[in-house]
Formats: structure tokens, C-alpha cells, sequence
């Protein structure tokens, strides 16, 4: 069987940030593959927090598409070895 | 954004085609527990070869104080669509977004410039998710293709418009995505 490249098999570290009056998750801190896709760690806020709308952004002041690649973001915009990930839940409208 | 307007204004983006392929679609629904036979198929035929055309506009609304996406798509002969048939060319995730999604909903409204009626993204709730995407950033010290570019990361999602991640580096602060072109 031929190796993985390295970038496939590179785990990075994302960090979720409780924004907002979003709850704080007891497991904050997790690794996922980088060949996986943003629209993972959307998913795993979903599961996690038994909410359907959350609003999902990285510290450089955009929202992520969850097409986008987990690796590109860390590359891109992680720091200090990890992504932060905010997420916020209900927003009062008007 | 507050800051005075000499000239009014909106930016556009026009002519972007959507192209919709003649393609037979096959859909597995093997992963459901509640159907009594696994691997039913569904077979799915796009019946039109049509290409879509669609003009987006990014309008300032004075009285809700941000931008707001007008849009609207036509027929090569000239004829709108609907918004059913807009909502057949997003893909599926921004679909998704568009129907649960308590930040961001589609209508018709009148756009301010054109005066007729275009499909547009509500902005009532615009100001509350910008002010969690910029974080604690003073409105004074940002310029104005940085806020539009977070903007439209939120607004782009919701209308199958992506993004390149290559556009959201923001270590330079001069406007340097020109791809925007500002009508009169």
C-alpha cells in the first residue's frame, strides 16, 4: 500500500469559542483531519450543542463556506498551532 | 459604514451565468431506517439545457444602516425566474440556509435604484451578525471592501456566491479586491 502524503494524514487542532450567549462546550479542544471539510467541525457544533442555526466564523472576521478544506483555513488563518472556531447560537432580531 | 455618503450608489455584479446541465441525477437513499426496502433509487432528469442569467447588487440601506443583496435571475430569452426556480439553481447548502436559517431569508422587495421588484436577503438581522463577525474592530478603523468581503462570507453562502479564502487575508489594509465595480 502507497504511503499517504503527509498533508492528508496532518491533523490540525481546532479550538471552539464560545461567542455570544452560546453555550460553553465542556470539550472545547479536538483534532480533525485537514483533508476533511469545515462543514465537519458545523456539524459536530450541531451535534453537540442540539442546535440546527448556529452561526459559525473564524477570528479574521469571516464565516467559513463548508465546502472549504479544514487544512486551507488552519493554514490560512490558524495560529499558534490551532484553529479557533467561534460559534454563536440566538440573536435578538430587530 | 457610517460614515457620510457624498454620492449614492450601489456596487454590481452582473451577467454571472448559471449554467444548468441536461444530466440524470441518481439518488440513493440507502442510510434511512424507517424505509422497508434498502437502496431505493431515485431517478431524477433535469429536462431543461437552459443557462440562467443573474445580476446581484449590493444596495446601502439608510434606515437599517448596512448593505443589502438585491438579485435576480432571468432566462436567456429575457424571462425571470422564479423563486422556486432560484432556488432549484443554489446548491444544496445554501438552500439548507435559506430555510432554517433565522440570520438570513429570502424576499421580494423593491430594489431603491432599479425600482422594480428584485429577490433580496432580509437585513433586519445583518447588524447583529456583523457585529459578531468584526469581533471588537471599531467601525472607524475598518475600511469599507474589508466589512463588505465579511459581509458577503455570511450573504455569499446563503446564494451559492463563494468566496476565495485568498480574498479574506486581510494583513493588507488597502482596498485590494477590486473586483467590485461601483455604479451611479
Amino acid at each position: 500500500m502507497a504511503a499517504e502524503s503527509p498533508t492528508s494524514e496532518r491533523k490540525v487542532v481546532v479550538h471552539l469559542r464560545a461567542t455570544g450567549d452560546a453555550p460553553i462546550l465542556k470539550q472545547a479542544k479536538f483534532k480533525i483531519a485537514g483533508s476533511d471539510k469545515f462543514l465537519k467541525v458545523i456539524e459536530f457544533l450541531r451535534r453537540q450543542l442540539h442546535r440546527d442555526t448556529l452561526f459559525v466564523y473564524v477570528n479574521s472576521a469571516f464565516s467559513p463556506s463548508p465546502d472549504e478544506l479544514v487544512i486551507d483555513l488552519y493554514n490560512n488563518f490558524g495560529f499558534d498551532g490551532k484553529l479557533v472556531v467561534n460559534y454563536a447560537c440566538s440573536m435578538a432580531w430587530g | 459604514m457610517g460614515s457620510s455618503c457624498k454620492e449614492e450608489g450601489y456596487l454590481s455584479l452582473e451577467n454571472m451565468f448559471h449554467i444548468d446541465r441536461n444530466e440524470e441525477c441518481l439518488i440513493v437513499d440507502s442510510f434511512s431506517e424507517r424505509e422497508e426496502t434498502d437502496d431505493v433509487a431515485t431517478l431524477v432528469h433535469s429536462t431543461s439545457n437552459e443557462t440562467h442569467i443573474y445580476d446581484f447588487h449590493i444596495v446601502y440601506s439608510f434606515s437599517y444602516k448596512v448593505p443589502v443583496l438585491y438579485f435576480h435571475g432571468y432566462q436567456s430569452d429575457g424571462q425571470p425566474l422564479s423563486m422556486d426556480e432560484i432556488e432549484n439553481d443554489l446548491p444544496p447548502s445554501s438552500s439548507k440556509i435559506l430555510r432554517e436559517s433565522k440570520w438570513t431569508y429570502m424576499t421580494l422587495g423593491e430594489h431603491p435604484y432599479v425600482r422594480r421588484p428584485w429577490y433580496t436577503l432580509h437585513p433586519c438581522a445583518t447588524s447583529d451578525w456583523m457585529k459578531l463577525l468584526l469581533g471588537g474592530t471599531s467601525m472607524k478603523d475598518l475600511d469599507i471592501s474589508s466589512y463588505l468581503l465579511s459581509w458577503l462570507s455570511v450573504v455569499g453562502q446563503a446564494i451559492g456566491l463563494r468566496i476565495p479564502l485568498e480574498l479574506q487575508q486581510r494583513s493588507v489594509k488597502h482596498p485590494s479586491a477590486s473586483c467590485f465595480i461601483i455604479n451611479n
